[in-house]
């Protein structure tokens, strides 16, 4: 087939495809086409329309320069008060002015351009352009993820009514140069909102998504952020007491019982934000799940308040000679089991207690035993082997994350081999292999109320499971990368996804759908943390840290910058005041969540405090640095301890 | 944005793919066949990197391993590529010729046999989980298991750039203790930000850990002392004490330089030595302290009570070699610490020939004439020395030239009657012939003419051809070894010499008898090195790679009496520099910082002033003594 037929086919395929029949024959027959080539007609979306449009006067290389060097000029020279967001403008025009010039094989001259007007483009777009500056050649578009992803979403920018009549003032005046129009046009989706332009900080907060900001209508869905009643903490103090501080003295219970019941005091009696207890069915708690619930309320009655005045205490596992092998750990809620995942496809669980681990008794010394009796759950564990770490082998590939589910007794694993694992911490053994997701899975988590738990992997979709089922309940899929990492809220309705696309989504468990988009990162984002009341969601990326308000979408206050590597541990102390971050720059950072919340609704109320100067120290409360070992873990115990888990990398 | 630029830009070339095509047998790749083939394995290299970046990044590591290439591919449905598991990176070797340059791996043929014979390698160690504290109640303890307090990397920024340190919000690090309670209340209130002075406080562990440290370290007792000089060598978070330490080393040379106490000098420069070799530290802060002192310890005209028996000479060398690490590991653009030692030694080599020639006649003229005229012996070798230890080439720009002035002070000390100058000159004779010869190899062409070296080198020129001789004639790898005068390896003669030390009171010195007990020391040489034969010389010279061998051979010993000692000072120890800092007098203050190396080049009064033995710095020091 001649390269002059091309176009014609592409035609035949338009008028095919709009189903007019008629002109369809006469240009066959005109043209003299069998019906041969007519069988061939299956040419992509991006190279029909680049066809189509290659008898444009779009075509001449050279006015594409010409027109970017208009756009830039009128952009900075119009006033500040638009400057900064019609900038955002630039990015999205240059990425396409860059694709189009090589749909229409002026690949000497798209070049050119990249190299003139690439390093000029915002830092935080360069590692998405260098991925681009691989795509040289029309085939290469088909094979580049990114590209793809330029050429059929459009890419959105957020104007002030002001600003956007400006620019269809300079669209207007460019009547001449159809170039930027079209690309304006096609594929890029200008968003007014009312009210004043906004300032560089403010433009800066919300850029960086892969495709530009998220719009304001994508966040009006309501979110029920509160927290579910507790339902049955009036029933557990009873079974609680007679466990195992019998040797405490006789006093202890009634202080303990003040105690508990100021903690409920505190609990609002029915907070308008949470969703209905019965929104998402939860399990029933078992038996041995409401002594260890009652556990954890008895341990959060001996709570230290901590604050800016009293930091926590840190106790630091490091990992010996495990180099870059450990990659993931999870310490367990009552702080008693450490896991760590390892490229080695291996598991291994220590106790963090003089407590051993055990095993179950083999199945013919199980039916001897006396099912009625009290104390079945310590009978049935073995006597003899006892272990402080034990290993559990059945992934074949680098295990990401591991995760103890909150009544101890499972244990979660994802990996490489594009499976989760949901092991026994009786039996030692793999109960369940779910498959499902196509490529590498990053994150796991368990929902904090046991049995559901949502998987995040390379295949951009982020997946609900129940432990009863071996089929997904929910695929949350609308991220244009990999989703990196994901986080249950504490009330299980909801599911926060983060992902490479540098976007930081919230989804409904119940209704499968995204209700919370947010931007402002500018890297990757690696891990995800609600905060304890619910409202607050915080992301770890490449250095930054960003706190969001689910309730708005919107961030809630700028963190500068501390960490100089990727963060990948998150936690909130169990009073919510502090927030730890952990990154590979060996460094745990504290910082003053309470000052961060009050400065978001201070902004709320619209109190321009002009305290920006002493920004840089304003949340940081302390910086930790160990010895080379990068940060893997954080968990909070229930007395507000803070462990930290890292491996150590050797004295170089 | 130059990085980016050419990274936009990288791709593989053509040439590449050609070596790539003929390694697989294709001998005829045509150029354009090339070119569409380096854009193709480029743009599918960089697409497969970007996708091991997420492996990488997933496994919680910022360097990317070969695995990470291997899921990419597995990704992409590719197999793997098989067979490059390499802990750290890859071996690529670089090679070059005819025009084009190469990387390749590397691949060595093994050979199984030996596999199979040799003992299975251990099995590595499983990993293990370890607790420790990393902070208390938010202030990080100072435990072997947490980073030192204040990284190498901040000291030198600190030292540098002290304006860092007022910019930055102090309170911030994990070092020292957390704001709480009304200091933080006191900086709410208060907008102004004071400047904090320089806190010196110690904890009263510290106080106690200097306290004992500083008794280790001059007392007695060996064992104590090294596992003291161990703690100063690897203890991290020392340095809160440096400024202590550097005015306890500093005070301590100058009193037992002037009293000639030899065994307080070794040990106050064993100190320098373990505080410079801690990794934690960063002394630049303190060289204005530290450089005199041991600039003191090479150059004093004396150094021990009685120069005729006492192995003074290895102190020198000692310190010389300390000088040398310190130049080595602090000299930058700004400070040029180098070329101020070099010039100070280089000052006390001075010749009055030379001076005449540079300046011409005038009245300085003749006072440096006069005072170079009389550089004592010791202190001419102690300068050799230090000079020698900064390497051949300033061997060659320094001492070479005045091997002829120094020739002739030698001969008028051999020909002389004292003693001690004997002795003095022919240390210095070996000592200049050893660092000589090898640059003299280098210099000169192998006819080695006797008459030559004596008409260049005057009187020293006989034994430097024949030492130069010795050198050409032994193996190639020792001749190669010898001029590298400064192997680490020397550094610790000191630390390894034996030195006998016995508490009884009666020793074999005809010391005269005072009353008051001190400690002091008598260094007796077993073996003179002038007995030395003319071969032995020559097999030194040989050897003088390894000056620790060399030594090694004339069996010197250190002995340290308490007993009857000279009728110095009448106290019982000599050195102590109290806990309190003597803050009137070297004032540890950031701001001398930049002055500090000035003022060590204007103090060669230490090493040859007039009067050695009353250095007006003494009066201060009365009350320490």
């Amino acid at each position: 087939m001649g390269e002059k037929n091309t176009p014609l086919l592409a035609v035949l395929q338009l008028l095919r495809k709009y189903n007019l029949k008629g002109t369809e024959d006469i240009l066959r027959k005109e043209a003299s086409l069998g019906d041969v080539e007519f069988e061939n007609l299956d040419l992509p979306e991006v190279e029909l329309a680049s066809i189509l449009t290659s008898h444009h006067t779009e075509s001449d290389p050279y006015s594409y320069e010409f027109a970017y060097d208009n756009l830039k000029k009128f952009i900075e020279n119009s006033l500040d008060v638009y400057k900064y967001e019609l900038s955002t403008l630039l990015y999205p025009v240059f990425v396409h002015m860059y694709l189009a010039l090589i749909l229409y094989d002026h690949n000497e001259h798209a070049s050119n351009f990249f190299e003139k007007f690439g390093a000029e483009q915002e830092d935080y777009c360069q590692e998405d352009l260098m991925r681009l500056a691989a795509v040289k050649t029309k085939d290469q578009i088909k094979g580049n993820e990114l590209a793809e992803i330029y050429s059929t979403n459009k890419f959105v920018v957020q104007l002030s009514r002001d600003a956007s009549s400006q620019l269809k003032r300079f669209l207007q005046e460019q009547k001449s140069s159809t170039v930027i129009i079209n690309i304006i046009n096609n594929h890029i989706q200008v968003e007014v909102h009312d009210g004043p332009g906004r300032t560089q900080a403010q433009v800066r907060a919300t850029a960086g998504g892969m495709l530009g900001e998220a719009t304001r209508n994508e966040n009006r869905t309501k979110v029920y952020y509160g927290l579910l009643k507790e339902p049955d903490i009036q029933v557990l103090p009873a079974p609680v007491e007679d466990e195992e501080e019998v040797e405490e003295t006789p006093d202890k219970p009634k202080k303990k019982k003040a105690k508990k019941e100021h903690i409920f005091m505190k609990k609002p009696k029915s907070d308008p934000n949470a969703p209905p207890n019965e929104r998402i069915p939860l399990p029933e708690l078992k038996e041995t799940d409401k002594i260890e619930k009652g556990k954890a309320l008895r341990e959060a009655s001996k709570r230290i308040q901590l604050g800016p005045d009293s930091l926590p205490s840190i106790c630091f596992y490091t990992l010996l000679n495990s180099g870059h092998t450990a990659i993931c750990t999870d310490i367990c809620d009552d702080s008693t089991l450490l896991a760590v995942g390892f490229s080695n496809s291996s598991i291994k669980v220590w106790t963090l207690t003089p407590v051993k681990l055990r095993g179950m008794k083999s199945a013919e010394k199980l039916q001897d035993i006396d099912r009625e009796a009290g104390d079945v759950l310590v009978r049935m564990m073995e006597e003899k082997d006892r272990d402080t770490c034990r290993t559990l082998f059945g992934h074949s590939g680098p295990v990401y994350k591991v995760m103890f589910d909150p009544f101890k007794t499972m244990l979660l694993s994802c990996s490489e081999d594009s499976t989760v694992r949901l092991w026994s911490l009786q039996c030692w053994t793999c109960l369940v292999v779910f498959r499902g997701h196509v490529w590498s899975v990053w994150d796991v988590r368990w929902s904090p109320h046991g049995h559901y738990f949502v998987t995040a992997g390379h295949d951009r979709t982020a997946r609900l499971w129940a432990t009863d089922h071996h089929q997904p309940l929910r695929i949350f899929s609308g991220h244009l990368s990999d989703v990196d990492c994901v986080q249950f809220h504490p009330n299980s309705n909801y599911v926060a996804t983060g992902s490479s696309d540098r976007t930081v989504r919230v989804w409904d468990c119940l209704t499968g759908t995204q209700v919370r988009i947010m931007t402002g990162h500018k890297s990757t984002i690696f891990t995800l943390a609600f905060s304890v009341c619910g409202r607050w969601l915080a992301s770890g990326g490449n250095g930054e840290l960003i706190v969001w308000d689910i309730s708005t979408g919107s961030p809630a206050a700028l963190i500068p910058p501390t960490h100089t590597a990727p963060i990948h541990a998150l936690a909130f102390s169990r009073d919510g005041t502090i927030l730890s971050s952990g990154s590979l720059d060996c460094n745990i950072i504290l910082w003053d969540f309470n000052a961060i919340t009050e400065e978001a609704n201070g902004e709320e109320a619209g109190t321009t405090n002009n305290t920006t100067v002493q920004k840089e120290d304003k949340f940081l409360l302390r910086s930790f640095a160990t010895k080379n070992s990068p940060i893997k873990g954080l968990h909070f115990t229930r007395r507000n301890l803070l462990l930290a888990v890292g491996s150590y990398e050797g004295s170089s | 944005m130059g990085d980016s630029e050419f990274a936009y830009g990288s791709s593989m070339s053509v040439d590449s793919m050609k070596v790539i095509a003929e390694s697989i047998g294709i001998a005829s790749l045509g150029d354009d066949a090339a070119k569409e083939l380096a854009d193709d394995v480029t743009f599918r290299l960089k697409v497969i990197v970007q996708d091991s970046l997420k492996f990488m990044h997933h496994s919680k590591r910022q360097k990317l391993s070969t695995t990470d290439i291997d899921h990419a591919l597995r990704v992409k449905n590719i197999e793997c590529q098989y067979g490059f598991i390499q802990p750290d990176s890859l071996p690529f070797r670089f090679a070059s010729g005819g025009g084009r340059e190469l990387h390749f791996v590397e691949e060595k043929e093994v050979d199984l046999t030996e596999i199979l014979y040799a003992p299975p390698p251990k099995i590595p160690l499983d990993v293990s989980v370890r607790a420790h504290w990393l902070s208390v109640d938010g202030v990080q303890p100072t435990v072997p298991e947490n980073p030192p307090p204040l990284s190498k990397e901040a000291q030198k920024l600190e030292s540098v750039d002290p304006i860092s340190k007022l910019s930055k919000p102090t309170n911030k690090d994990a070092a020292g203790k957390p704001m709480c309670g009304k200091a933080a209340r006191l900086k709410a209130s208060e907008s102004v930000h004071v400047k904090q002075l320089a806190t010196h406080e110690l904890s009263v562990e510290q106080q106690l850990y200097y306290k004992e440290i500083t008794e280790a370290c001059v007392g007695s007792d060996e064992g104590r002392r090294a596992e003291a000089l161990q703690s100063l060598a690897c203890d991290p978070g020392l340095h809160e004490m440096l400024p202590r330490m550097c005015t306890f080393i500093s005070e301590g040379v100058k009193v037992n330089v002037v009293q000639n106490n030899l065994a307080l000098l070794i040990y106050l420069m064993r100190m320098v030595k373990a505080l410079l070799d801690n990794q934690s530290l960063y002394l630049e802060k303190y060289l204005h302290e530290l450089i005199p002192s041991v600039s003191t310890c090479i150059v004093s005209r004396q150094l021990c009570l009685r120069p005729e028996m006492d192995n003074h000479w290895a102190l020198r060398d000692f310190a010389a070699r300390l000088m040398a690490q310190i130049c080595k590991t602090f000299n930058t653009s700004t400070n040029n610490l180098q070329t101020r030692v070099t010039r100070l030694f280089a000052r006390a080599l001075q010749c009055p020939s030379q001076t005449n020639n540079e300046t011409g006649v005038g009245p300085s003229m003749v006072t440096t004439m006069k005072e170079s005229e009389k550089t004592p012996l010791a202190s001419l070798y102690g300068a050799v020395q230090g000079l020698a230890e900064l390497g051949p080439e300033v061997i060659k720009v320094f001492i070479l030239p005045r091997v002829r002035w120094l020739g002739e002070r030698v001969e008028g000390a051999l020909s002389g009657l004292g003693g001690a100058d004997r002795l003095a000159a022919g240390n210095l004779k070996h000592q200049l012939l050893k660092v000589l010869a090898p640059v003299v190899r280098q210099l000169r062409q192998p006819p080695d003419l006797p008459d030559e070296y004596k008409r260049d080198y005057g009187y020293l020129g006989p034994s430097l051809q024949h030492a130069v001789g010795k050198i050409r004639t032994s193996p190639p790898h020792v001749s190669h070894l010898s001029h590298v005068t400064h192997t680490p390896k020397t550094v610790d003669t000191i630390a390894s010499r034996s030195m006998v030390i016995s508490a009884s009171p009666a020793p074999q010195s005809p010391a005269p008898s005072t009353p008051p007990p001190q400690k002091f020391v008598i260094v007796s040489q077993q073996k003179a090195p002038q007995t030395q034969p003319a071969s032995g010389a020559g097999h030194i010279v040989v050897h003088s790679s390894q000056p620790t061998i060399v030594r090694s051979q004339n069996v010197q010993s250190v002995v340290v009496t308490s007993g009857p000692a000279s009728g110095a000072a009448p106290a019982q120890k000599v050195v102590v520099v109290g806990v309190q800092p003597p803050h009137h007098h070297a004032p540890p203050a950031p701001a001398l910082v930049s002055q500090a190396p000035v003022s060590v080049v204007a103090k060669p009064v230490f090493a040859r002033g007039g009067t050695p033995q009353q250095p007006p710095e003494l009066d201060d020091l009365s009350h320490l003594a």
